[in-house]
């Protein structure tokens, strides 16, 4: 933290720190007592002929929250329950943009497999636990402070624990009606449609929530103050500069991509996709109910553009993208002039120079069309005869994968994988289908090329602003 | 007018009474509604009416709401409810103490045997064709419709409007007492109209001196850009190898003296990202410009190398001007990757 002396900052986090653990307390107090008293306690085992049961176990939890934030209480550093220095100085050393999107990836796959053992209440309120306890034992560490209380980031903070409690909503009742429907009984939603009225019983929710969320953002813009920046100008970009949080996605993909690509066709494509995917969507199960059986497909790609390439890359580049669009680790000073190796070579080069060991073909100049064409002619038939010439000379390697990739990939495909999509969906549908579904997939693929290659551009032609 | 109607509060609170005591008990039902007008004799005291004087059989003039749900059930009952519901018309207007009291009686049952409430009766009247789930207000009015209309009328029996006071005289509505401005007076009439020219066209004149305005406010009195031609000094304020960052906030610009193509030369980089346009800074330590946006890096002689920007940093043209100073013009760019950089126009060699 610049500009206040460590006491300072040991006040400040300890006038955090000290309500937090006092909710997380009561929150575990309250969990217990519904427990306890509405749920009837669950005996985990007997010491002594004490019943342990679920209940107890959470009031200990919540016993445990409270001796933290006493710890908290005093503003002494040396007292305030932390990151060991040295699981610190491994998550810095460790993480990178590869093992961040990875590791999430993984975390995904695994949660996703394994999510009927996850969404078990108890399972999935020690993992809230356990998140909430690492935001708070990393608080006092400045580096990380100093980025997740910054009055920009907090709703980035609140997204990745509203996500993790929405994700968990909605796959804890997937997993209980997959299990009915497994056993031939009907889904939760089907066992108590009561019919309600729009009016009152939806118009007042709505009014309600309406209330409390403007009542919310009141106290939200009173208690942080709006985070300001220096006059703007034209010469000096702020460093880091970074996009609204919602365009953080955007601009993560605009490190791997051509502006052009990135920044317009790319993002009209997910629009046009999103428009494109009820007419696209032949299964006709999984209305008014959740499920994931039934939709495996459409949800896991769901997740996989949401998640994945979405929200992990927000976070990404909320969190951990430092000046210079440096990859900075949790708890790393974010030091302006860090040295990342990130020397970029385009596909043409690999092939002409390194594998072939030849100098690059030379722009062809087609100096007959100009000596032989009037000039209203050739002053636009050159130069789209010089581009067609590149992408076949020149740029022929990333040319000849980009044409197997979107042209021959979706036949094969359609054989192999999709053939059931292919004979439910039709050609058109299937064709669409395949052509956004391997534009969502161009992005990951992308980025280990980047990582694992040092790959900028598949077809790089700056000559005419034209990069893949 | 509004007095003499019968409310369907109280209609209901009549009927409830009656039904409560039983047969035809006329008698006990007047105490309930003594209290609001206890001048009047029983008879009147089923009205609501605040002026004792008026004659009490106006308040059966217009037929209340609760009065013709309960014909119009009546009649959906059958032959049997049809008879008792059809006399509460005609009954009505006398205000007859015991043909009030009667109708009062009939409606009870009839109400008893559907739900009041507005929700109830349209999904009693949609019941026969509607299939599908239910409401709960429907599933209670299926399963003990009497329960609930009686629980109901007790919770609404507190509901007894007081009648309104006499309104005192100084309240009531005078004549009007302006007859004089009726007769228009010419010469009234051609100031009235002058006046109302005067004031629009005063208004258009402010509405056209405002469009003038805002055309004028298009087009401001300032100079867009600092000039593009512009001197920054002799050579020898360029050493080798140097980065000259003085000129970058005012006019985008880095004079570098530097190698390129084996050749040393000054030459003046545009300050703008060849990837999305942010601005990069010179690093002297790492001796690279870094784009602070996706990381774009550019070597000293403003070829890039590292993160996503496809081509090298622009060039503007340099020369020397006629006072032996260095000038450069912003007004012409030189692309590498389009074979510009060879052009003399765009370097001084030193």
């Amino acid at each position: 933290m610049h500009g206040i002396s460590p006491q300072q900052f040991a006040e400040t986090v300890s006038s955090f720190l000290v309500p937090f653990y006092v909710a997380l307390a009561a929150m575990n107090g309250i969990a217990a007592l519904l427990m306890w008293k509405k749920f009837g306690p669950v005996t985990y085992f007997r010491v002594f002929g004490v019943p342990i049961t679920n209940a107890l176990v959470w009031t200990f939890v919540a016993l445990g929250f409270m001796v933290l934030a006493s710890m908290c209480a005093g503003a002494n550093m040396n007292m305030m329950p932390q990151m060991p220095q040295s699981f610190r100085d491994a998550v810095n050393e460790r993480t990178g943009p590869v093992i961040y999107t990875l590791g999430t990836t993984a975390l995904l796959i695994i949660l996703f497999v394994f999510r009927a053992w996850f969404v078990r209440p108890a399972v999935a309120w020690t993992i809230w636990n356990l998140m909430l306890l690492f935001l708070g034992l990393s608080m006092p560490d400045s580096n990380f402070f100093s980025i997740v209380a910054k009055p920009d980031n907090v709703p980035i903070v609140a997204l990745v624990f509203l996500l993790a409690f929405f994700t968990w909503l909605a796959t804890y009742r997937a997993v209980e009606n997959d299990r009915r429907m497994d056993a031939g009984e009907p889904p939760l939603e089907k066992l108590d449609d009561e019919k309600v009225l729009v009016w009152p019983d939806l118009v007042y929710i709505e009014m309600i929530c309406m209330i409390a969320l403007t009542a919310l953002l009141i106290f939200w813009a009173v208690w942080l103050q709006a985070p300001l920046e220096e006059p703007a100008s034209s010469v000096k970009t702020p460093n880091p500069s970074k996009a609204p949080w919602y365009f953080l996605g955007l601009q993560e993909m605009l490190v791997y991509y051509d502006p052009w690509m990135a920044g317009v066709v790319l993002p009209s494509l997910i629009v046009v996709g999103l428009m494109a995917i009820p007419y696209i969507d032949f299964n006709k199960q999984g209305n008014g109910y959740y499920t994931i059986k039934q939709r495996k497909f459409a949800y896991i790609m769901f997740q996989l553009g949401f998640l994945e390439l979405w929200v992990t890359l927000i976070v990404l580049g909320t969190l951990l993208r430092g000046p210079n669009w440096n990859f900075f680790g949790p708890y790393e000073f974010w030091d302006a002039h860090k040295v990342e190796a990130l020397n970029n070579v385009n596909l043409s080069d690999y092939f002409w120079q390194w594998w072939l060991g030849k100098s690059l073909p030379a722009v062809p100049q087609l100096q007959p069309i100009i000596d032989y064409t009037p000039t209203w002619i050739s002053s636009w038939l050159q130069p789209i005869l010089q581009f067609v010439g590149i992408l076949l000379t020149r740029e022929l390697p990333g040319t000849l994968l980009l044409l197997g990739y979107f042209i021959a990939l979706p036949p094969m495909m359609a054989l192999t994988v999709f053939r059931k999509f292919y004979q439910r969906m039709g050609f058109i549908r299937y064709m669409v289908m395949a052509n956004l579904l391997l534009f969502m997939a161009s992005l990951p693929i992308k980025m280990v090329l980047r990582w694992s290659f040092n790959l900028k551009y598949l077809i790089a032609i700056p000559e005419y602003f034209f990069n893949f | 007018m509004a007095d003499k109607k019968l409310s369907v509060a109280e209609i209901l609170a009549a009927a409830r009474k009656a039904d409560k005591t039983g047969g035809g008990a006329e008698a006990p039902a007047a105490p309930a509604v003594e209290a609001a007008a206890p001048v009047e004799k029983p008879a009147a005291s089923a009205k609501p009416t605040a002026a004792p004087a008026k004659k009490p059989a106006a308040g059966g003039a217009r037929l209340s709401v609760a009065e013709m749900m309960a014909m119009a059930r009546g009649q959906k009952a059958g032959g049997e409810a049809a008879a008792p519901a059809a006399p509460a018309k005609p009954a009505a207007k006398p205000a007859a103490p015991a043909a009030k009291a009667a109708p009062a009686k009939k409606e009870a049952p009839a109400a008893k045997a559907e739900p009041v409430d507005t929700q109830s009766i349209l999904s009693a009247a949609r019941k026969a064709t509607k299939p599908g789930p239910m409401t709960k207000a429907e599933a209670q009015a299926k399963a003990a419709p009497v329960a609930a209309d009686t629980k109901k009328a007790k919770a609404k029996e507190a509901i007894v409007v007081p009648p309104m006071p006499v309104k005192p005289d100084y309240a009531k509505p005078t004549a009007a007492k302006a007859t004089k401005q009726q007769v228009v007076e010419r010469r009234a009439f051609l100031f009235g109209m002058s006046a109302l020219a005067v004031g629009f066209s005063a208004l258009s004149a402010t509405a056209a001196a405002w469009t003038l305005g805002t055309v004028r406010f298009m087009f401001p009195n300032i100079l867009r850009e600092p000039p593009s031609r512009f001197s920054v000094g002799t050579t020898d304020k360029f050493p080798a190898g140097q980065v000259e960052e003085r000129f970058k906030a005012q006019f985008g610009v880095w004079i570098v003296n530097t190698e390129y193509n084996g050749q040393q030369q000054i030459v003046a980089l545009k300050s703008v990202c060849t990837h999305l346009g942010c601005t990069p800074n010179w690093l002297e330590a790492e001796q690279k410009f870094k784009c602070p946006c996706h990381g774009s890096g550019f070597y000293k002689d403003g070829i890039n190398f590292e993160g996503p920007a496809p081509r090298p940093l622009e060039r503007y043209a340099i020369g020397i001007g006629s006072d032996g100073s260095i000038e450069v013009d912003k007004s012409r760019t030189f692309q590498e990757e389009m074979g510009q950089w060879n052009d003399p126009a765009c370097f001084i060699p030193v």
